[in-house]
């Protein structure tokens, strides 16, 4: 893939005068209300280094299968199996590494993980053909997907309950030696914002050269809120505690994880000729063909990457119960929609951002954990998320300027 | 009477006038009908049910709904023609199921709802006391943890079941609430029983209060799978916590001091006490002189029937060997990764 496109993928997001994206702004704005409100109705507890820990890890998983989500959606199609395909991967990596693998090998963990996401490619790769090839519909297709894996995972052990994991593999789930730590923390957090620094720099000074419009003071702004929050993140990371001890936990692995993902899509959909052709296809899907873009070729690669999202998401959700379930998993593809959707995504295609759908994510997993804070019942959550989902698109309807 | 005990009967008579025995259990022919015997559980109800009706020297036929209603009501009308003397049902959808029942009972088949309840008139009812379920959870929490804060993680809040084990686990910690040795801290429902869910649950209970938890009253073992999960995580690990159906991975648990208590239900027992049953209805015993039987109305239509319910076992630290002598769970899966405290059946 040749990065031979330089401008924003966002070129039709609204942005305002400084170049943000008034979307994903006004989508942080609604996270920040929720965030305030529940901290004052649990008197103190929302905003607390624990809870901010406990509610990264679990978003973690919604906001990997939503990343992939958004790209589906992007392209004007729907993955309704999303749930089960985790559920069917994490049963797999289940059964081998505990029932048929040696227990104590070390390589066993790491090639159950690489089967798992090899079978997650697969299954995509097994939706993407059914849909981009033989055209039939992706809500048809996945949601045989959803029936056909969630039995599968059943299958795979006659629906027992396989447990526990190797201890290292474990750590993928951010349990209580799943993080970081303090130290290392810190370093990765230079890292990426030297990282980070340069590759603004290198894009600043290419954009200019191809007489782009480009004005240092909003990267320099950019860069500056970034590197704020992400301080924010890791201090608030180091700041809980491992249990009877003041050792500070530090990044949680999943979080790991999910940034990997993201920082991997965002690439993706920015800078990749493949990224440029999901976004093309979404807009308009024959003047996409006739302008040459493979366009099944590019659906096809959009469900094997939300396969292997799928088998990522397996090993974190496993990891972190420290048991393969047959119903691990359930009604996740409600949770990764609703996400993508928040984030953005435009049912009707050609529009979402990856930053959108994690925010998203955290905003699902927000209500879900602030309203058991203040002790709300399960059913009174579905409620709101519910309602937050109808008004969040509203909002974005309005926003975006569409009639 | 029953028509095919009737034609036997006839068929006797021409051999031989010496047949005059209402119905002997080797005339008798039994029908179950099971909703989705792809599920694991049935293939072991089936073994206990075979095993009894086979002593008696009687007849099983089966028929696997396949999670169809439709399928469940022809599987119904074959057995019916079939002649079967009594007819066993695990009902798919138990409202869906009374026409089917409504049929059997005309045609005087006895009915027996076999582990789901069908709650209408005339139906005999065999299952694990879900009530007692909730009762030996609490129970054995208590006696670990008498007094201090409990969390609830109750079932699934569309499923009747699960509203049966909380009525069973409120029968023995309401009185204790009452006189303040006990207070709720938490409580949620899990959604479709996921353990997922009771994991999230779980960590944001402990959130809201700050870790102060004595014992967790976990509905089944999946959900406390979770809710271990989630107490690893902060190192409280090792705090009394409930569950039931002996999952491997549960027992696994409770010998390794995870977990205190599963009420154990050994599916080969139902299967049996599901066999007896059947043989005395096809004889023509009336229902409420079957040894055992009870009168259950604590459904939510509160509609009297009879039934033989059987009490789960108890399984803790101190008599995991019953599971190992059952065949239940290898030694080798028990005692995955127990080395200290090591319980006896271990040894």
């Amino acid at each position: 893939m040749t990065t031979e496109t330089l401008e924003p993928p966002s070129l039709a997001e609204p942005t305002n005068k400084r170049g943000f994206n008034v979307r994903t702004l006004s989508l942080v704005g609604l996270l920040v209300v929720i965030a305030v409100t529940f901290h004052f109705l649990s008197g103190g507890l929302f905003l607390s280094a624990r809870n901010l820990y406990n509610l990264v890890v679990q978003t973690s998983v919604v906001a990997i299968l939503a990343c992939g989500m958004t790209l589906v959606i992007v392209t004007r199609n729907i993955d309704l199996s999303v749930g089960s395909v985790l559920g069917c991967v994490g049963m797999v990596i289940a059964l081998l590494q505990i029932e048929i693998f040696p227990q104590d090998a070390a390589w066993n963990w790491p090639l159950t993980v690489a089967i798992g996401i090899g079978l997650g490619a697969l299954i995509g790769a097994w939706h993407g053909v059914w849909i981009a090839y033989f055209g039939v519909p992706s809500f048809v297709v996945t949601l045989g997907g959803l029936l056909i894996f969630r039995g599968a995972a059943f299958e795979v052990a006659q629906g027992k309950t396989l447990a526990p994991f190797d201890p290292v593999y474990r750590l993928f789930g951010g349990g209580i030696d799943g993080a970081l730590g303090v130290g290392p923390s810190w370093a990765l957090f230079a890292i990426i914002m030297v990282l980070y620094g340069l590759g603004e720099v290198l894009v600043h000074r290419r954009q200019m050269r191809l007489g782009f419009d480009s004005t240092v003071r909003t990267k320099l702004l950019r860069f500056l809120a970034v590197f704020v929050v992400a301080a924010a993140f890791v201090a608030t990371m180091n700041s809980y505690m491992k249990p009877r001890s003041d050792i500070g936990r530090g990044i949680p692995v999943p979080a790991l994880v999910l940034l990997s993902v993201v920082l991997f899509m965002e690439f993706v959909t920015r800078f990749t000729t493949f990224g440029r052709y999901i976004f093309a296809i979404g807009g308009n899907i024959e003047a996409a063909r006739l302008n040459g873009i493979p366009t099944r070729r590019t659906v096809l690669k959009v469900f094997i990457a939300m396969g292997v999202l799928c088998a990522i998401a397996a090993v974190v959700t496993t990891a972190r119960l420290n048991a393969g379930t047959s119903s691990t998993g359930e009604l996740l593809e409600l949770s990764a929609i609703a996400a993508a959707v928040i984030g953005g995504a435009s049912l009707s295609g050609g529009r979402g951002t990856i930053a959108g759908a994690v925010v998203g994510a955290l905003i699902i997993q927000s209500l879900e954990s602030g309203m058991v804070l203040i002790g709300a019942s399960s059913s009174q959550r579905m409620v709101a998320i519910g309602l937050v989902l109808m008004v969040a698109v509203l909002a974005d309807k309005y926003l975006s300027g569409e009639e | 009477m029953k028509r095919r005990s009737v034609m036997s009967l006839l068929a006797g008579l021409s051999l031989s006038a010496l047949m005059t025995a209402p119905a002997l259990a080797a005339d008798i022919t039994v029908g179950m009908s099971w909703a989705n015997y792809q599920e694991e559980r049935w293939k072991i109800d089936e073994s206990g049910l075979r095993a009894g009706l086979e002593e008696a020297g009687a007849e099983l036929v089966t028929a696997d709904a396949q999670s169809s209603n439709e399928r469940q009501a022809s599987d119904i009308d074959g057995l019916l023609a079939r002649g079967v003397d009594v007819l066993l049902i695990v009902a798919w959808d138990s409202e869906a199921i009374i026409p089917s029942v409504e049929r059997a009972l005309a045609e005087g088949v006895p009915v027996i709802a076999y582990e789901r309840q069908i709650e209408y008139p005339g139906v005999y009812y065999v299952a694990f006391d879900p009530v007692e379920v909730g009762r030996i959870q609490a129970r054995e929490l208590v006696r670990a943890q008498p007094k201090g804060d409990y969390v609830i993680i109750k079932g699934s809040p569309t499923d009747q079941y699960a509203h049966y084990v909380l009525t069973g686990q409120k029968e023995i910690i309401d009185p204790l609430i009452a006189n303040g040795d006990i207070t709720i801290v938490g409580e949620q429902w899990t959604d479709g029983w996921v353990p997922d869910n009771a994991q999230k649950n779980m960590e944001n209970i402990l959130t809201a209060v700050n870790d102060k938890v004595d014992a967790v009253l976990a509905s089944n073992d999946g959900t406390a799978g979770g809710v271990v999960a989630a107490l690893t995580s902060v190192g409280l690990e090792g705090i009394p916590v409930s569950g039931q159906d002996g999952d491997i991975a549960a027992l696994n648990r409770i010998a390794l001091g995870t977990q205190t208590v599963t009420a154990w239900k050994d599916a080969r027992e139902l299967g049996r006490l599901g066999a007896k049953v059947a043989l005395e209805l096809a004889k023509g015993t009336a229902p409420e002189d079957i040894e055992g039987s009870v009168v259950w109305d604590k459904g939510p239509k509160g509609t009297a029937q009879n039934a033989s319910v059987l009490a789960p076992v108890t399984i803790t630290h101190e008599n995991l060997d019953v599971v190992v002598d059952a065949d239940w769970i290898s030694k080798e899966d028990l005692c995955a990764g127990v080395t200290e405290n090591a319980p006896a059946a271990c040894n």
